[in-house]
């Protein structure tokens, strides 16, 4: 296994900071017992629909046969996983990953930035200034410890000091290759920035920080897999950190999304193959959650790509999962049954798997989960049985 | 229409909208703007900053600690380490003038009055250009401008002039009168840098029909007015074959050390100024101040700044009427300003320097998310460092100056990073109203609503067409 620190990771050239406020304090004294939770937050609003698509749902063509992969993995129910995805596909037919396909926080709105901060602060409609995790770590039944991988702290781990690292690949914080394309868009009537935005782009290229294929690079699916290694390492280290928040950008596929899910889908499933590796053994003990603000648009729009949408997917995986199911209830996709007529209805309340992660892959069986760290949430109970 | 002349008050005259600050102006734009033309509108305390004589004092005795070697006297090694600390101590004092100056732009409510000194501040750059300059710049500014720019523009040029910070920006306190006997007996001589500069840049502007004989005659008149310390107690000595102690006191003082002056009467521009040495160069001064070409100069820069890179004639013809009927007032050519209809287009014509977009940024979102960290670096990696003007014109003040690829590439990665600095809270489609109201075009608008985080909303309202330009 890698002998790796957070001084290492300095001496590499990385960004890291610790926001610890509990000197001395020892990771993993608590009831985790060596068990590791890892939160992925896909931000903009992944398709869940394309990446694991109900092939035998009669409407789902209907409503966007160009979105489905012709090539998509058969797994189990009726659900297929997208082509771009076969690691995770394995772990699906090894048990070690499971498929929330409708699910949603309480949030019924669709603006990215009241769901994502919603989703992570754990609140129904006012957005707090401290998130759930870290609510949860302080109720924790003895000291844990988290790392953040992403340019910023996210909402989830903000809030009262808590032992809290975090850490982003040194190429950051440039912006993404999504943020361009939007810039770009911005400067269509605007002759003086859009030709020197161009010709800074294209001057990158050449510079080779940014693959000629106009994708990758810059916070986007290229920094996928290295974000998702750098969380496996810390984990990965003794007296490391039990908990893992990394932020992956780039999911808001309103325009040629098949081309730009391909790549996001594949990076993704090589970033958790990437994890599982730099965790070697720890894999077992670990539980995996990768989870959109929210879905989006059944029906494909005109540009080839959806908008934003309610109902969402969440990937679960990991050696401590009870893999190769797909949790929660199918609620169709006849128009009658969508969401205001076009989006898919959340069968699950994501605060239920949070709850259920929490409360039994870490141990924290705590009457608190139902208040003070997800408020009014008692009628989302945990989510049983996950690991 | 009001609340669209409000945001255009706040970011085109004033340096951008703090929140709540669109609303303030809505009133009565015009108003809002004219109430912050009065005398000290621009003056700042400067407590906890050096003054010019403090730093002259500083530096006096610093140099007895690490000037040349006498016998007793520390030795390399000591004196190596004296070196370093005196220019530690010169960048801590420039980042300290640094933040104070984006400190108080960023908070000022009348930030017409902050651009108007910054304006003037450009027109008569000095430059951190070497450790000399370093401790100068700031308390140049403070003391030289500020006080003056709601005053007559003479009294500008010769508070300006007249400064240690420009005399010895611009070797005016090392020009001695060729034909003086310290000249003859020091090897020095006449320097024509000031005389050019206040000619060309400052007042009448480049091929306005001065000749290089104007140039030498009004340096000569300016030969004399020196900066009090011991090299001008040496200098001045020199001529009377004894000592002039008087001359040290009080290092940082500006005097007329009349052994310096070249004697006689001097001609500029067809006039002589004969007379008392010490009043030669005021009197060259008063001419140039209220002259037509000075007045068209300032009236085109003031355009150009107020209106367009290319400003209409219309409006560079009544910002000219302005300055001559007032003799160079400059509260009535700031109140014409404010009433140019040219410079209240809905257009945004003015593409901001990295300065006004770091100032209108913190304004908008608080220094601490605008700047982060050592601020002096961040103006750097913007190619705009305060008090660091290329050469004695100042800064460029049009739009192809800014804009090349790799400036805007820098201002998205500093977009960038501010944007995950931001407040939690504070929504980018919030932060966009609070910033630019209804400068921000709908399709601005629906960019920044439609991103897939704050982080990347806050990004594109930053380096909006609209947030870019003011």
């Amino acid at each position: 296994m890698t002998m790796l620190n957070r001084r290492s990771l300095l001496l590499t050239g990385c960004a890291a900071t610790l926001v610890s406020v509990a000197p001395g304090a020892r990771a993993d004294t608590g009831g985790a017992q060596g068990r590791k939770l890892v939160i992925i937050i896909l931000r903009g609003a992944m398709d869940g629909l394309a990446a694991l698509p109900k092939i035998d749902d009669a409407d789902i063509r209907g409503h966007r046969a160009a979105l489905v992969d012709p090539g998509a993995i058969k797994l189990s129910d009726g659900f297929a996983l997208h082509s771009a995805m076969p690691g995770l596909a394995a772990m699906y037919s090894a048990n070690e990953a499971a498929f929330v396909p409708a699910i949603a926080g309480p949030y019924r709105e669709r603006s990215h930035f009241a769901a994502q901060d919603l989703l992570e602060c754990g609140e129904i409609s006012q957005v707090s200034a401290d998130g759930w995790l870290n609510r949860a770590m302080l109720k924790a039944p003895g000291v844990y410890a988290a790392v953040s991988i992403g340019p910023s702290q996210p909402l989830i781990l903000r809030g009262a000091p808590v032992s809290a690292t975090s850490w982003s690949p040194p190429v950051l914080p440039e912006a993404s290759e999504d943020t361009l394309q939007r810039l770009l868009d911005l400067y269509e009537h605007d002759m003086v920035l859009k030709t020197s935005l161009s010709a800074a782009v294209g001057a990158d290229m050449i510079a080779g920080s940014m693959k000629a294929d106009g994708m990758g690079g810059r916070g986007g699916p290229a920094q996928y897999v290295p974000q998702l290694e750098a969380a496996g390492k810390f984990l990965a280290q003794p007296q490391g950190p039990q908990i893992a928040v990394v932020s992956l950008e780039g999911w808001d596929t309103h325009i040629g999304q098949n081309q730009a899910l391909q790549q996001r889908f594949a990076a993704l499933d090589n970033g958790i193959a990437a994890m599982k590796t730099q965790l070697g053994d720890i894999w077992k003990k670990t539980a995996v959650m990768a989870i959109s603000e929210f879905g989006r648009t059944v029906r494909i729009n005109g540009g080839g790509g959806t908008d934003h949408g309610t109902g969402g997917l969440a990937i679960l995986a990991g050696g401590a999962i009870k893999g190769g199911r797909m949790l929660g209830d199918w609620p169709g996709l006849k128009s009658s049954a969508l969401f205001e007529d076009r989006d898919l209805r959340p069968a699950v309340d994501a605060r239920s798997v949070f709850k259920g992660l929490l409360r039994d892959q870490l141990g924290w069986a705590s009457a608190d989960l139902d208040t003070a760290i997800f408020r009014d949430s008692v009628a989302a109970k945990a989510m049983g049985g996950l690991v | 229409m009001s609340r669209l002349a409000a945001a255009i008050a706040t970011s085109r005259f004033g340096l951008g909208a703090r929140p709540g600050e669109i609303s303030d102006a809505a009133g009565d734009p015009r108003g809002w703007l004219e109430a912050q033309i009065r005398p000290g509108a621009a003056v700042v305390s400067g407590e906890g900053l050096l003054s010019t004589q403090e730093v002259f004092a500083a530096r006096i005795a610093d140099a007895s600690m690490a000037g040349p070697r006498e016998a007793g006297e520390p030795d390399e090694e000591a004196r190596r380490a004296i070196q370093q600390r005196i220019q530690r101590e010169a960048r801590e004092g420039l980042q300290k003038e640094v933040e104070a100056r984006t400190r108080h732009a960023a908070s000022t409510p009348a930030s017409f009055a902050e651009r108007w000194l910054r304006f003037w501040a450009n027109h008569f750059t000095v430059a951190a250009r070497n450790a000399q300059m370093i401790g100068l710049v700031g308390p140049y500014e403070r003391e030289a401008i500020r006080p003056h720019v709601f005053g007559r523009f003479s009294g500008l040029l010769g508070n300006a002039v007249f400064h240690p910070g420009m005399l010895v920006f611009l070797d005016a306190a090392r020009s001695i009168g060729p034909s003086t006997i310290p000249a003859q007996r020091r090897d020095a001589g006449l320097n024509e840098n000031l005389a050019r500069e206040i000619l060309e840049l400052h007042t009448l502007g480049v091929g306005s029909g001065y000749t290089q004989e104007d140039i030498v005659e009004f340096a000569k008149a300016l030969t004399g007015w020196t900066v009090s310390g011991p090299q001008t107690a040496r200098l001045a000595a020199a001529g009377r074959g004894g000592r002039a102690p008087e001359l040290a006191n009080e290092p940082g003082r500006v005097l007329f050390v009349a052994p310096l002056h070249e004697p006689g009467a001097r001609t500029v521009l067809g006039k002589v100024h004969g007379g008392e040495g010490k009043l030669q160069a005021a009197s060259i001064l008063d001419v140039l101040a209220v002259h037509p070409a000075t007045a068209r100069l300032i009236a085109t820069k003031l355009a150009r700044h107020f209106v367009a890179d290319v400003p209409p004639e219309s409006a560079i013809a009544k910002l000219e009427a302005s300055f001559l009927s007032s003799g160079g007032d400059l509260a009535v050519l700031a109140r014409a300003v404010i009433h140019l209809d040219e410079a209240w287009q809905p257009e945004q014509q003015k593409f901001k320097t990295p300065e006004e977009l770091l100032v209108s940024a913190a304004r908008a979102a608080g220094a601490q998310a605008a700047f982060g960290g050592a601020q002096r670096q961040v103006y750097a990696s913007l190619a705009q460092a305060p008090f660091s003007a290329p050469s004695p014109a100042g800064w460029a003040d049009d739009t192809a100056a800014w804009s090349g690829a790799d400036a805007v590439k820098k201002r998205l990665e500093w977009a960038n990073a501010v944007s995950r600095r931001m407040v939690r809270g504070l929504s980018p489609t919030d932060f966009l109203d609070q910033a630019l109201g209804e400068m921000a075009g709908q399709r601005t608008r629906q960019a920044v609503a439609r991103a897939e985080s704050a982080e990347q909303g806050f990004t594109l309202a930053l380096m909006s067409p609209e947030f870019q330009r003011r």
